[in-house]
């Protein structure tokens, strides 16, 4: 299991880089294997076999029951996973709120924007860095942050990263009441000062 | 490229959605109405093609080889997805630092151009090594070179970097070739 603020690094692609792993191992062992039988290596006799074998056709009509049943669940099953997976890559990353207070009647909210905003502002005012850029990720239960710093030239990164752990992660925690706040942190190095266009 | 492999998955979800949707559909309808013929694909005349075509024709070869290649390309795309970020050591518990290559390569680039008698440079760097390419006109690779290790060695001593990375530095200059 991956410790929160690393998880919080950046969004995960395991589930789409597995699945990308699968289909093109599936595709690359089947392509070979029609390969290898074209080619006639697993005897000159199955290579000039029909590609729909008639021995395999007879089979299947001796199982009609069984194989009808297994198609169509088996059709089922791919479209609920196919359409699980399309809708998971299609989601936006979450950005969980945080509840100060749960007790009913008052109810405390503070959303995902308010506390990246403030968090980014605070961050921008230590010296050396140009830019700043908060996020809350992972999900209600445990929220995670993640900071990007884009730092001058010339600053010094041990100097930059003591001050915000000490000040601004700091205050972020005693603000929000909360005793951990997994953090993971972004650093852009020798960073161009934002253009503004005028 | 993670951006490929999340557009990848994607489209390989509502391919596997929409061909196991025509599946049970295809079969439920033959299972029902055996007689009225197939309902959206035109399966028996790609079933009776496919009982003539054997493991030896040419299309089928080339369906084959074409499968195998988009196979390994997906490979490659889902192997060349992952995030190559240069580890920092971490300040507190709870805490994770991460930098880009790009930066680290940016910083050292700076560091070396600022050098005396350094006309150009280029670096490349991964987690695990900095590559510097400087081009020099008025000085040998002889002389630059330790002068300019020992800038990127003070260039990376300065950052909290979890492992030192291997530098190298090559110097490019017209005296050497004289």
């Amino acid at each position: 299991m991956k410790p929160p603020s690393r998880a919080a690094l950046a969004r995960s692609y395991r589930v789409e880089r597995v699945f990308t792993v699968l289909v093109g191992l599936a595709a690359l062992l089947l392509g070979a294997a029609a390969l290898v039988v074209g080619a006639g290596w697993l005897g000159t006799f199955r290579a000039a076999r029909p590609v729909l074998d008639p021995i395999a056709v007879d089979t299947l009509r001796a199982w009609e029951l069984p194989a009808r049943i297994a198609a169509v669940v088996l059709g089922l099953l791919a479209l609920v996973a196919g359409v699980l997976l399309a809708v998971r890559t299609l989601r936006r990353e979450r950005h969980p709120d945080l509840a100060l207070d749960r007790t009913a009647g008052k109810r405390l909210l503070v959303t995902s924007g308010a506390i990246a905003e403030a968090i980014a502002a605070d961050a921008e005012r230590v010296a050396g860095v140009s830019r700043a850029k908060a996020t809350v990720v992972g999900d209600a239960a445990t929220p995670a942050l993640r900071l990007s710093l884009w730092l001058r030239y010339g600053a010094r990164v041990k100097d930059v990263w003591q001050e915000v752990d000490t000040a601004v992660l700091r205050r972020a925690r005693e603000s929000l009441g909360v005793e951990t706040m997994p953090t993971a942190v972004r650093i852009e190095l020798g960073a161009q000062e934002k253009q503004r266009v005028r | 490229m993670r951006v490929l492999v999340r557009i990848l998955t994607l489209l390989l979800g509502l391919a596997l959605a929409g061909v196991g949707a025509l599946l049970a559909v295809e079969v439920a309808w033959t299972w029902a109405r055996p007689v009225q013929g197939p309902l959206l694909v035109p399966w028996p005349q790609w079933r009776d093609r496919l009982a003539e075509l054997t493991w030896q024709s040419g299309s089928v070869r080339l369906v084959a080889a074409a499968v195998a290649v988009a196979g390994l390309l997906l490979l490659l795309f889902a192997a060349t997805a992952r995030r190559k970020d240069v580890a920092l050591l971490d300040p507190g518990p709870g805490i994770t630092v991460r930098t880009s290559p790009r930066s680290l390569a940016r910083i050292v680039g700076a560091r070396v151009r600022a050098e005396e008698n350094v006309a150009a440079a280029s670096v490349t760097a991964t987690p695990k090594r900095v590559r510097v390419r400087a081009v020099s006109g008025l000085e040998t690779e002889a002389h630059l070179r330790p002068r300019l290790l020992d800038v990127v060695a003070a260039t990376l001593a300065d950052l909290p970097l979890t492992r030192k990375p291997k530098v190298s530095v090559v110097v490019d200059s017209p005296k050497d070739r004289s």
